[in-house]
């Protein structure tokens, strides 16, 4: 083990991937994401789009809380925002990949507006904003955009050059494209200076006012982008399913988007997304299906896990995953 | 708007005003000691709605006693929460409180239904069904019983802040803790105690609230509105709860009757609109103290 990591050139020092085992790491797994529908069949293919989409979304929310440190509870209605844009717009004849960056807008427009209240102010207030843009849009789907809870999505729209893109293996391989192409954006915005004025404005607001950051700038593109990845989670939602509802995108699931993140790894945009994303919907699938829990059990469990990691883990399993990794190169020795 | 309905929307909304004053009570007395929002406030309330509930209908031990145990299960919610909760996360921004509360909501929901059993849809305290009628005006028993335990609650809440010694202990030490401990006073007790307290009133305002809208799951909904309320009078003033409150309970009663025709349950959503509207134009609240601190 050498005693330390030298990086000669500016260009190493920005690399994402520094070393063969990286590069190996990487053609496996894109390997193994492209003959993941195969092996899992059509079932397994439609979770892990579902898994996708929610990726999408705990990346954006990740940027918002873990980066820039404002907490948002508007996340899922951010989502509806997108998914009924792309809704309206397939319904309207619009193709689904003229819809889907619509939808994006259309979703960071809505955050920006209802955010607005809150930029001036210190971090708590933008949860205070975000409860009540939730409710409002919740409000807004359940009287104006979607009385009769359901709207169908024509099968047209999603239709590409002859191919559906709405199931299957078309569907798998498009929600991969799109949802890794937002994670590489996501994944240098936190490196960019955005992203590191975000963790200025996180860590001390006033200090990073004093060294020229503006805050308010800031917070309001923390939460912009944040509502944007929402939009584009749930325009992919409305291309994985056959008709959008509002009860998908009430309150419970913005704190599960929440949870998300903070069972994860906040700040930790990638891997701690994927890790909570996968933890808490692998949880919630386990806790109905195998254990067949009753609600009480499965709010006792998510409840408790939220409150344990953040008074006990606040760098989440990425953190816990970190230690472990340590604790074996050091192995047998204890430093 | 004849002059009956108006006087019958301005009744029930002094009512509903007081009943979210009381609700409000606790968000800001956690905030004066902790400057944090406990958003595990309305699940409290429901709690202790389902545990009055229980104790006094299904198991029939009276209601008096029932809303005694209540309280104590309040009281014992929220000082644990200070212990297990916001002691440890001292020092952290107060975002991490936001959040670790809310980790607190789905357990006290979990705990709700697990007491509450599977059929939780819930049901009524049983008061007597009288109506009282002055002209225009048309008030039921469980409307007088919830405004006076509301009233009270705040009342109770309020005087004690101002007159005991006690409150002007945890006064000092929502005020500044260092110098309230330089001086002596067992700060940690001090800061427990308050989020107990703050705990217990959710508790009884929450008995209130269920006494006037029935038990049922949809109670913490009430609560997270009276946030609104709580920002309006400005989150750590105590007395201008009263105020904000009430001024909240007539914007929603009117704008549901006004605009209720066009847009359903606009009632339901009101109090959301007043809390941007709040946020955007004096987010200390019409009494709050306003500190240097905008960034």
């Amino acid at each position: 083990m050498p005693a330390g990591v030298f990086k000669e050139t500016y260009l190493a020092d920005m690399a994402h991937l520094r070393y063969p085992i990286h590069w190996a790491a990487l053609v496996a797994g894109l390997a193994l994401l492209l003959v993941l529908p195969v092996m899992l069949g059509s079932y397994g293919a439609g979770l892990a789009v579902m898994l996708m989409v929610f990726f999408v979304g705990t990346v954006g929310l990740n940027i918002t809380t873990g980066l820039a440190g404002q907490i948002s509870l508007a996340q899922a209605a951010l989502m509806g925002v997108g998914a009924y844009t792309a809704a309206y717009l397939a319904n309207a004849g619009v193709s689904i990949l003229l819809a889907i960056p619509a939808a994006a807008l259309a979703a960071t427009i809505a955050g920006v507006v209802l955010g607005l209240p809150s930029f001036k102010l210190k971090g708590y207030y933008l949860a205070m904003a975000s409860i009540a843009a939730q409710a409002v849009l919740e409000y807004v789907f359940q009287t104006i955009v979607d009385p009769y809870q359901g709207i169908e999505i024509n099968p047209e729209a999603k239709t590409l050059a002859g191919i559906y893109l709405g199931d299957g293996a078309p569907l798998y391989y498009t929600v991969l494209a799109i949802t890794i192409l937002a994670v590489i954006a996501a994944a240098n915005i936190g490196r960019s200076s955005l992203g590191r004025a975000m963790k200025a404005v996180r860590d001390n607001d006033i200090s990073a006012e004093i060294i020229g950051i503006d805050v308010t700038r800031t917070k309001a593109l923390a939460f912009a982008i944040g509502s944007f990845y929402a939009g584009l989670a749930g325009a992919l939602y409305a291309l994985a399913s056959p008709s959008v509802g509002w009860d998908s995108f009430t309150m419970e699931t913005s704190i599960d988007y929440l949870a998300m993140v903070l069972v994860g790894g906040p700040g930790r945009i990638i891997w701690g997304s994927l890790l909570g994303a996968l933890t808490i919907r692998t949880g919630w699938s386990l806790l109905a299906s195998v254990f067949a829990a009753s609600a009480a059990v499965k709010y006792l469990v998510l409840g408790g896990v939220i409150a344990f990691f953040v008074v006990k883990e606040p760098d989440g399993l990425i953190g816990v995953l970190r230690r472990i990794k340590e604790y074996l190169r050091l192995w047998p020795f204890s430093y | 708007m004849d002059a009956g309905v108006a006087l019958m929307l301005s009744l029930q909304a002094a009512i509903m005003g007081v009943i979210y004053a009381s609700l409000a009570l606790g968000f800001n007395m956690v905030y004066r000691v902790s400057k944090s929002i406990n958003l595990a406030h309305p699940e409290i309330a429901l709690f202790a709605a389902y545990v009055a509930y229980i104790a006094s209908v299904r198991a029939g031990i009276g209601l008096i006693p029932a809303i005694l145990l209540a309280a104590i299960a309040g009281f014992a919610i929220g000082a644990a929460m200070e212990r297990l909760v916001a002691r440890p996360l001292l020092g952290r921004p107060p975002v991490a409180l936001i959040a670790a509360t809310l980790g607190v909501f789905y357990v006290l929901r979990g705990a709700s239904i697990a007491v509450a059993g599977p059929d939780w849809s819930g049901g009524s305290y049983e008061l007597p069904a009288t109506v009282y009628r002055l002209g225009p005006v048309a008030l039921d028993f469980s409307d007088i019983v919830a405004v006076a335990a509301a009233g009270g609650i705040v009342a109770l809440v309020v005087a004690m802040h101002r007159f005991t010694k006690l409150g002007i202990a945890m006064r000092a030490v929502a005020e500044d803790a260092y110098g309230a401990a330089a001086y002596g006073l067992p700060v940690k007790q001090l800061t427990m105690l308050s989020w107990g307290l703050a705990g217990a009133s959710g508790a009884l305002a929450g008995v209130a609230l269920a006494a006037k809208a029935g038990v049922s799951p949809g109670l913490d909904a009430y609560v997270l509105k009276a946030l609104a309320a709580s920002l309006l009078a400005g989150l750590d003033s105590v007395a201008g709860i009263v105020l904000g409150g009430v001024i909240l309970g007539f914007v929603e009663q009117f704008s549901d009757y006004l605009l209720g025709p066009i847009l359903p349950g606009f009632g339901n959503v009101a109090a959301f609109l007043v809390m941007l509207v709040v946020l955007l134009v004096k987010p200390y609240g019409l009494f709050g103290t306003e500190r240097i601190e905008r960034v």
